[in-house]
């Protein structure tokens, strides 16, 4: 074990595959000799040659497409967008032809496309976006985001492996933020959920950097036993995950940094009307972000972003019920 | 039980005759209050005779006009109790009523005051509640009582009658954890801490002080493990009450036994890890896991599933398990278990619960309490770690389950290498008759108790 | 290689001849085309019979593009083919059957029902199947080609657009890309003058193949009704590309002489137009060739006949799918890897392993 950033944590997945795959290359925007936006793939040029980490044209759809054309000729490419925002001008290749592929004429799709995501920062409304439910709904494409540096390592080597398109949200708050043991060496981690804390009274479902609003929230809620369902994936969604934890609580709050309408959690929602009806002891709450494009400012943006006070009041509430 | 006077347009509630010997009744206590809206057969109040206690549904829909008997008080067969007018409407104030600021269209409904018993603030007091506030606990707060579905599908699941669980959440809605307290401890109020999850499984718990009240006509109250423990409860001062009928009973019981039989104690300690699993598992207490134990390890040494009755000694062919069910402050009885050897551990929680909630709804029948011949007693959630619990005359032996506490353990493992572990564990105390059996054979029996919850 | 821009107008040009097809490569190039033409054919009036659910969209008049081209590609290279290109897939080993039983939405058709009429590539004879999205393909070819490069093979990508998906943003992307890194790949711009209803001069002021010069690598405009010369410039762009000197692009003129699909009248196309293409038939063209060069075509007409006659009754025998297994096949969950596969390289040059590859 070693400590690591979530950030570090990333980097560690990527080097480590590519010391051991060479099929494994990083493209991107400023990835090789800048070392990316956030410095993720720092060092990676001098270790690895130009031909493995490639600086891209400022070309999104060009990233995916061409990483889609290197993969099913053999490579398995880790495209990275520079925020997870211009995800966007690389959308028609994600969703029409990785996504689809597969279904269409068996051939799988191995790309891991990493998105940059959330906001907090001030970074407004292009640098801002957690655009994972788009990927939800376009059949084809596994959507993954951890919440810890040992997850991040973890689910990261999963994406690069598995066969099929997967989409990586890595949160940028937590990068330099959430820091842990991550265990040396190669292991994959189970698209799976992940329970981040037990409890009897309420179930809080989130994911990616609100597990750890959820979590702050729900520390010390008037002596309340919270229990915090940390998603990891969202495609496959684990569903069985998600109604055994209601099944125990009753009670459920779900938390998206996304724009709530049809945001996961929207998703999860439904799952549990459909499912758990008769497990539920109150409404199923959700707290989002509304749905409007990040601001700037920071009280705009603190805003509109769930905070641990707006966690902690809709707890109560449900709590109460 | 009731005279109609259409002149004044009331009814009379009287004392009824519960029985041919009965003679007198008891007021335990009034459901209602004067100006009350009462439901045909709504519970009025609650009587306590020497045969019976029960609670007084109301002959007519109406208004409670009057009460003629005061709590405590025990009158005659046939003593008017109490008038209710019938040619009240419902929203309409009572005559008696001054002012119009109760929310018409919200009559205190029946099944909410029956529920509790609890007597609601006179109406006259009663500020209008705030449109979309109810009150926690008032009439108000349940007279648009909903259910959530997950407390729907329990209340069917166990035939629960939702109206009489006294709801403590929003607006007093019933929850999930007023049904799961309903069902484990009959109680009509949970509280709104939960106790270390340990300790909340047991069926038995503290309520409310309600009224005295006599004991079921019904032989053989159960035994007192912590008489310590009741004794030491403090008592509001300030005057002295006489012994409830439960009470007296339950002293003389347990005095007779103590005297008649040779009490010995001999306790063993169980790791219950595995009885936590399977109690996670067949979502139940760890009571009916345990009995199911108790139940096995008696087939082995049927000795102590026996009645010692003078020089007669009957073992038995099969197990009636007495289990003991608090009724609060009021004491405690004994619901007997019968042909518990047929039940499984998920069976035996179901009519576990069951014989609690009668209990609690003083519905036991005599048959109920009858002919046990083995005891398990459960006051566990108090935190006590032993106990000589007094045996139930004319078994002889009862089994006292205690606290569930985590210890640092010394394991071996499969190598024969100790180590120290945290362990969830408990005491199982058996208080036996040596004028039956020896102390070797009850040791030997409570391993063999041991032996099985520790492999569930 | 110097960059330059070549034109040539269809059918002025006898020296596009090319001579590294021997007479048996000439009498495939024509069997494929007529293969194509009279799968087309069948499958219309199957379309017309109710038998071909949804839309159908056919090549006539188009046949010498993909057949000229794919016949010039090695077993080991990889194509991304458009909706008029049915010859490449007959080239690289497709079965009629398999082509007939995929537009009737047949279990044994391409994708199994999964998607519809020339939406399809076979991955085991290296075909990737296009999507509606055009041309996204062309990424993906200069992904595929990237891989080669940075693996150092030798081999090529190729993939064919028409003149309407020059407008996109994904033809930029990858012409640019691909001229950036000087990949492997050739790209065939499939002018057929009209994209649906669309005309050239509504499409572009620029005509595309001048582009190429712009992103740093040669754009040829070739007659895209004659297969010999389809299969000289793609020769040629394929020894470029296995030469380290990067992509390019032909433009191969030719025209659509059907509707954009079944249901389009094609009233926006003066007539005129058709009747002057029709005069540059590629079939015609080929048959006479080879009529000139003593070979029995009729034999030819008949063989391929046959072969549809049988692929019909074999597509008509397959099952359609089981509903119940309509959400299957989303992810892909096995061990193994599953990637493009090599398909048939008939030309004598690949056969006899001067192909480069």
């Amino acid at each position: 074990m070693a400590a690591m950033t979530y950030l570090q944590a990333i980097s560690d997945a990527m080097r480590q595959e590519m010391r051991q795959d060479e099929r494994v290359l990083v493209m991107g925007e400023d990835i090789g000799v800048f070392g990316g936006a956030f410095k993720v793939t720092d060092g990676f040029l001098d270790e690895f040659g130009p031909s493995r980490v490639m600086d891209t044209p400022l070309a999104e759809s060009g990233i995916i497409g061409s990483a889609i054309g290197a993969a099913v000729v053999g490579l398995r490419p880790i495209a990275e967008m520079q925020f997870a925002d211009v995800i966007t001008g690389g959308f028609d290749q994600h969703v029409s032809v990785a996504g689809k592929m597969y279904y269409r004429q068996g051939l799988p799709v191995n790309i891991t496309v990493r998105l940059p995501s959330g906001g907090g920062f001030s970074g407004g409304p292009f640098h801002s976006s957690n655009p994972e439910a788009w990927f939800m709904h376009a059949p084809g494409l596994k959507v993954v985001a951890p919440s810890t540096a040992e997850d991040a390592k973890g689910l990261l080597i999963g994406a690069v492996r598995d066969h099929n398109p997967v989409v990586f949200l890595e949160h940028k708050h937590l990068y330099r933020r959430v820091k842990g043991d991550v265990p040396e060496g190669l292991y994959t981690t189970p698209f799976r959920a992940r329970v981040a804390r037990e409890g009897t009274d309420m179930t809080i479902v989130t994911y990616g950097a609100m597990v750890h609003t959820a979590l702050e929230a729900t520390e010390d809620l008037d002596g309340a036993s919270v229990e915090v369902l940390d998603l990891r994936s969202l495609v496959p969604l684990d569903e069985e995950a998600i109604l055994a934890s209601v099944r125990k609580t009753s009670k459920v709050l779900v938390l998206d940094e996304a724009n709530q309408t049809c945001a996961a959690g929207a998703q999860v929602a439904a799952l549990i009307a459909d499912r758990a009806f008769e497990d539920l002891d109150g409404p199923v709450r959700r707290v989002a972000t509304p749905d409007v494009p990040i601001p700037f400012s920071p009280p705009l943006e603190q805003a509109v972003l769930p905070s641990v006070d707006r966690v902690k009041e809709a707890a109560r509430e449900l709590l109460e019920y | 039980m009731s005279s109609s006077n259409t002149e004044t347009a009331t009814v009379d509630i009287v004392m009824p005759q519960m029985g041919v010997s009965v003679s007198e009744g008891t007021i335990v206590g009034w459901r209602k209050q004067v100006g009350d809206w009462v439901e045909y057969e709504e519970p009025v109040c609650d009587i306590s005779t020497d045969k019976i206690d029960t609670e007084l549904p109301s002959p007519a829909a109406g208004r409670l006009a009057e009460i003629a008997v005061d709590v405590g008080t025990t009158v005659e067969v046939g003593t008017l109790l109490a008038r209710i007018a019938t040619d009240a409407r419902p929203g309409e104030p009572h005559a008696s009523e001054h002012d119009g600021e109760r929310e018409p269209s919200a009559p205190p409904t029946s099944e909410a005051a029956a529920a509790t018993g609890e007597t609601p603030a006179p109406s006259t007091d009663a500020p209008a509640p705030e449109p979309g506030v109810a009150a926690p606990d008032g009439d108000e707060g349940r007279a648009r009582r909903r259910y959530s579905p997950v407390v729907m599908r329990m209340a069917a699941e166990h035939d629960v009658d939702l109206a009489q669980i006294r709801g403590t959440g929003r607006g007093g809605r019933v929850r999930k954890q007023d049904v799961l307290a309903h069902l484990e401890h009959g109680a009509a109020a949970a509280p709104a801490a939960p106790d270390p999850p340990l300790h909340i499984e047991s069926p038995y718990r503290p309520e409310p002080a309600p009224a005295p009240r006599a004991a079921p006509d019904a032989p053989a109250p159960g035994p007192a493990p912590q008489p310590e423990a009741r004794v030491a409860t403090p008592v509001p001062t300030g005057h002295g009450e006489p012994l409830s009928r439960m009470r007296k009973s339950i002293g003389e019981h347990m005095k007779r036994s103590l005297e008649l039989a040779a009490h010995c104690t001999t306790m063993v300690e169980c790791d219950m890890s595995a009885a936590e699993r399977r109690r996670a598992l067949i979502g139940t207490t760890a009571l009916p896991i345990v009995a199911r134990c108790v139940v096995d390890a008696l087939r082995e040494f049927p000795a102590l599933n026996a009645w010692l009755e003078g020089d007669t000694f009957t073992q038995h062919d099969g197990v009636h398990l007495g289990i003991a069910v608090s009724l609060g402050e009021d004491g405690l009885i004994v619901p007997v278990v019968r042909d518990a050897q047929d039940l499984s551990d998920e069976g035996l929680g179901r009519r576990i619960r069951e014989l609690a909630q009668r209990a609690r709804g003083r519905a036991l029948t005599p048959d109920d309490v009858r002919g046990g011949t083995f005891t398990i007693t459960n006051p566990g959630q108090f935190g006590a770690v032993a106990a000589t619990p007094i045996i139930s005359q004319p078994q002889v032996a009862i089994l006292d389950l205690e606290a569930v506490v985590k210890r640092a353990v010394v394991i071996t493992d499969a190598d024969g290498n100790d180590a120290i572990a945290i362990r969830p564990m408990t005491m199982l105390c058996m208080s036996w008759d040596h004028r039956a059996i020896d102390g070797a054979y009850a040791a030997r029996f409570l391993t063999a108790v041991r032996r099985r919850v520790e492999s569930v | 290689m110097a960059m330059s821009t070549a034109r040539h107008e269809p059918g002025e040009n006898p020296s596009a001849v090319s001579e590294h097809l021997t007479l048996d490569d000439r009498v495939a190039l024509l069997k494929y085309m007529l293969l194509m033409r009279g799968i087309e054919e069948r499958a219309m009036n199957l379309y017309r019979q109710g038998r071909v659910p949804g839309s159908f969209y056919d090549g006539y008049g188009q046949e010498a593009v993909s057949a000229g081209a794919t016949f010039a590609m090695s077993a080991q290279d990889r194509l991304c083919v458009l909706h008029r290109d049915l010859a490449a897939h007959l080239i690289r080993g497709v079965t009629p059957a398999r082509i007939l039983g995929q537009y009737m939405g047949r279990e044994g058709g391409i994708t199994g029902g999964r998607d519809g009429n020339v939406h399809f590539g076979d991955h085991r004879v290296g075909c990737v199947g296009m999507v509606s999205m055009l041309p996204d393909m062309m990424l993906v070819a200069t992904g595929m080609a990237m891989a080669f490069k940075l693996r150092g093979e030798a081999r090529c990508a190729i993939t064919w657009f028409g003149d309407g998906s020059t407008s996109r943003g994904d033809f930029h992307e990858a012409m640019n890309w691909a001229g950036v890194q000087r990949l492997p790949v050739i790209f065939i711009l499939e002018n057929n003058q009209y994209a649906y209803s669309t005309p050239l001069h509504h499409q572009f002021a620029v005509d595309p193949v001048e582009r190429a010069q712009a992103y740093g690598f040669p754009g040829i405009s070739v007659d895209g009704n004659d297969a010999d010369a389809m299969f000289e410039a793609t020769r040629q762009a394929r020894e470029r590309a296995l030469a380290g000197e990067g992509p390019t692009l032909l433009e191969a003129v030719t025209m659509r002489m059907h509707g954009h699909a079944a249901h389009d009248d094609m009233k926006y196309v003066p007539t005129e137009q058709v009747e002057e293409w029709r005069k540059k038939d590629p079939i015609d063209r080929q048959e006479a060739r080879l009529r000139d060069l003593g070979v029995d075509t009729e034999a030819v007409r008949s063989a391929v006949r046959a072969t549809i006659d049988a692929a019909t009754e074999e597509a008509l025998a397959m099952p359609m799918p089981d509903p119940a297994t309509a959400t299957d096949r989303v992810f892909y969950e096995g061990e193994e890897d599953v990637l493009l596969g090599d398909g048939n390289a008939p030309w004598s040059g690949h056969a006899g392993g001067g192909g480069g590859a």
